[in-house]
């Protein structure tokens, strides 16, 4: 070795990165096994045939070209049929944007109220986060047993007794009925999250902004909009983004609720059904293709606005 | 008695103004549909077959049978559910998951907030990815590659908890990195370059002086991750195929499929997987809810 490599061998620059390099190398194998080369190689996979009969010899699956795409763009379950199914695309789409823009108006409310000092508040606080800490499993399978098409669900008993339905129902096996539940259920499961980020948040506003505005003659709803709603600008933005990209990406909550069906078909529950109970993971990559083009589509432009609105 | 009563009302009376009543109906509202499906699990547990299939629900069960239980628990039940094997192997797998990300988290996420080295940001955009892939998309590919590695190497993909906890481990390093390195951040550099003067390496230094700082994150980091791998659902789902291998949550989509309805065997298991969660997340919600917005749980 020369000195001079040999000094920039010893340099503190070079042995910082070099320990850093060793501390992080197990985890950086293990992101890069585990998600990106994953991620690179379902790109492959949705244009190739693969089933179970050619799982074990995968990299010498036959290429098909867009074949796969073709195949769920014409399928029953993916297409968009005026007045008759939304197709999984435009239920996924319809079923993120709502149940986000409710779960951030729920933990809009929610932090409203716990913003506001009284006694047991520290208790209610925690409570309201139990939805989101609970399993999934556990919180769909009750939402289902009190959804329960017989009389004897707690929801039938309820509404029976009150006379606002004459006859027991399927609330979850109801075209359209069904997704709003769904969307219902996500926003009581997912509320506290907003809560937790916008309640962060309003306590930073500067107390002084509210006096400023009584002196000025502002009413309670003058307040709210003009100061409370406009210093959540950001986080309100920031919860948006993140919850529309975990909600678009959702399996396990619809799945458990409804299984997809009754007009709940999303694009995860489809990519599901083609890779594991149709076997064909070359239709099912495609179909978690299409999904992330539109997620991406819209993040660039939600992006692009904030962007701009932020400039502006 | 009637003037205290009076006295209670003339109170309640002078106390209450339309923005507190509205303040309190929502408050009840907002707890009410909370509480009452961890009621109703709860409850429904501790109720006969007779009770749960009857015309009308039963609100208060008429006493805390537990049938249900011991359908899950009791060998000599004619449905014996073998549930006890459900919760080892969920801990078997939560475990592990636990202890592993936050170990090479704890690495990872010194070297990101400390030093400094060619590749931090591509890896750091690598691993934000987790966040903007779907688990479906990324189960295809890590489904085919596992089948393929275990063919090569003489393994089963399929009903190994060990396969289980390293896919698990994609999902709770990157929460587990991205808490860890925004609390290693927050410890002053000047503790750390005082020990170094003092002659400590820089692994002494994270042993001696940024583990012992970091208690607190430590402990919602393996939280978390613990309750990732105890709640996760569709890798399971896939991986798992013999009963006695399934996690709880598989066994409790078994039980609730069954052609033989028996809501209160659901609810029992779902009672059982959902309360240590809460009651661990109630004893420890000071260090906990900090971690749930940064970002902390992805779901």
């Amino acid at each position: 070795m020369s000195l001079l490599t040999k000094q920039r061998w010893n340099s503190s620059r070079a042995r910082e990165a070099r320990l850093a390099w060793s501390l992080i190398s197990p985890t950086a194998l293990i992101v890069f096994g585990l998600i990106i080369f994953p991620a690179i190689f379902s790109i492959w996979v949705s244009f190739h045939d693969v089933g179970l009969n050619n799982l074990n010899d995968v990299f010498n699956a036959p290429f098909v070209g867009f074949e796969n795409y073709v195949k769920v763009f014409n399928d029953f379950a993916f297409k968009f049929q005026f007045g008759q199914s939304w197709g999984a695309a435009v239920t996924s789409v319809v079923y993120s944007l709502a149940s986000t823009t409710l779960t951030i108006i729920v933990g809009l409310i929610a932090s409203l109220l716990l913003n506001r000092p009284f006694r047991g508040r520290g208790l209610a606080r925690a409570i309201f986060l139990f939805p989101y800490v609970a399993p999934i499993v556990s919180i769909a399978f009750v939402w289902k047993w009190i959804l329960d098409p017989r009389p004897s669900g707690v929801l039938n008993d309820i509404l029976l007794r009150l006379g606002l339905i004459d006859a027991p129902q399927a609330y979850l096996a109801t075209r359209g009925l069904a997704l709003v539940l769904v969307i219902l259920i996500q926003a009581w499961r997912y509320f506290p999250f907003a809560m937790l980020m916008i309640l962060a948040r309003l306590q930073a506003i500067d107390n002084t902004l509210y006096e400023a505005a009584e002196v000025d003659g502002a009413n309670a709803i003058q307040k709210f909009i003009h100061i409370t709603l406009a210093e959540l600008r950001y986080v309100l933005g920031a919860i948006f983004l993140l919850r529309l990209m975990w909600t678009f990406n959702k399996f396990d909550d619809i799945y458990l609720l409804t299984g997809g069906g009754f007009g709940t078909r999303v694009l995860p529950v489809l990519t599901y059904q083609f890779s594991f109970q149709m076997f064909d993971f070359g239709r099912g990559a495609a179909t978690a293709m299409i999904l992330l083009t539109i997620l991406m589509a819209f993040m660039v432009v939600y992006i692009a606005l904030v962007m701009r609105k932020v400039e502006e | 008695m009637s003037t205290e009563r009076k006295n209670f009302i003339g109170h309640l009376a002078g106390w209450i103004t339309w923005p507190r009543f509205i303040f309190a109906a929502i408050l009840i509202f907002f707890l009410t549909s909370i509480l009452f499906p961890f009621y109703w699990m709860v409850s429904s547990s501790f109720k006969t077959k007779a009770e749960i299939g009857g015309r009308e629900p039963v609100y208060i069960p008429s006493a805390i049978r537990l049938d249900a239980y011991d359908e899950l628990f009791n060998p000599d039940n004619p449905s014996y559910q073998k549930f006890a094997y459900n919760i080892i192997n969920t801990l078997k797998i939560s475990i592990p998951t636990s202890i592993i990300a936050v170990i090479l988290a704890i690495f990872g996420s010194y070297a990101i907030a400390r030093l400094r080295f060619k590749g931090k940001n591509a890896l750091l955009n690598g691993i934000l990815l987790v966040y903007l892939f779907p688990g479906v998309l990324l189960i295809i590919p890590l489904f085919a590659m596992l089948a393929q590695i275990g063919d090569r190497l003489g393994f089963d993909v399929q009903d190994n908890l060990g396969v289980l906890v390293f896919t698990y481990l994609a999902q709770t390093i990157p929460v587990a990195l991205y808490m860890l390195t925004n609390y290693f951040r927050t410890i002053p550099d000047e503790i750390e370059q005082a020990a170094m003067i003092d002659g400590c390496s820089r692994l002494e230094v994270i042993w001696r002086v940024t583990i012992p700082l970091s208690i607190p994150a430590l402990v919602s980091v393996s939280i978390y991750t613990f309750m990732i791998a105890w709640n996760e659902f569709l890798y399971a789902l896939v991986f798992l195929n013999d009963h006695t291998m399934f996690t709880m949550p598989i066994k409790i989509n078994t039980i609730f499929n069954d052609p033989t309805p028996r809501p209160h065997v659901v609810m029992a298991a779902s009672t059982i997987m959902t309360i240590p969660i809460v009651l661990l997340f109630l004893a420890l919600e000071r260090y906990l809810t900090e971690g749930l917005t940064a970002g902390g749980v992805k779901g």
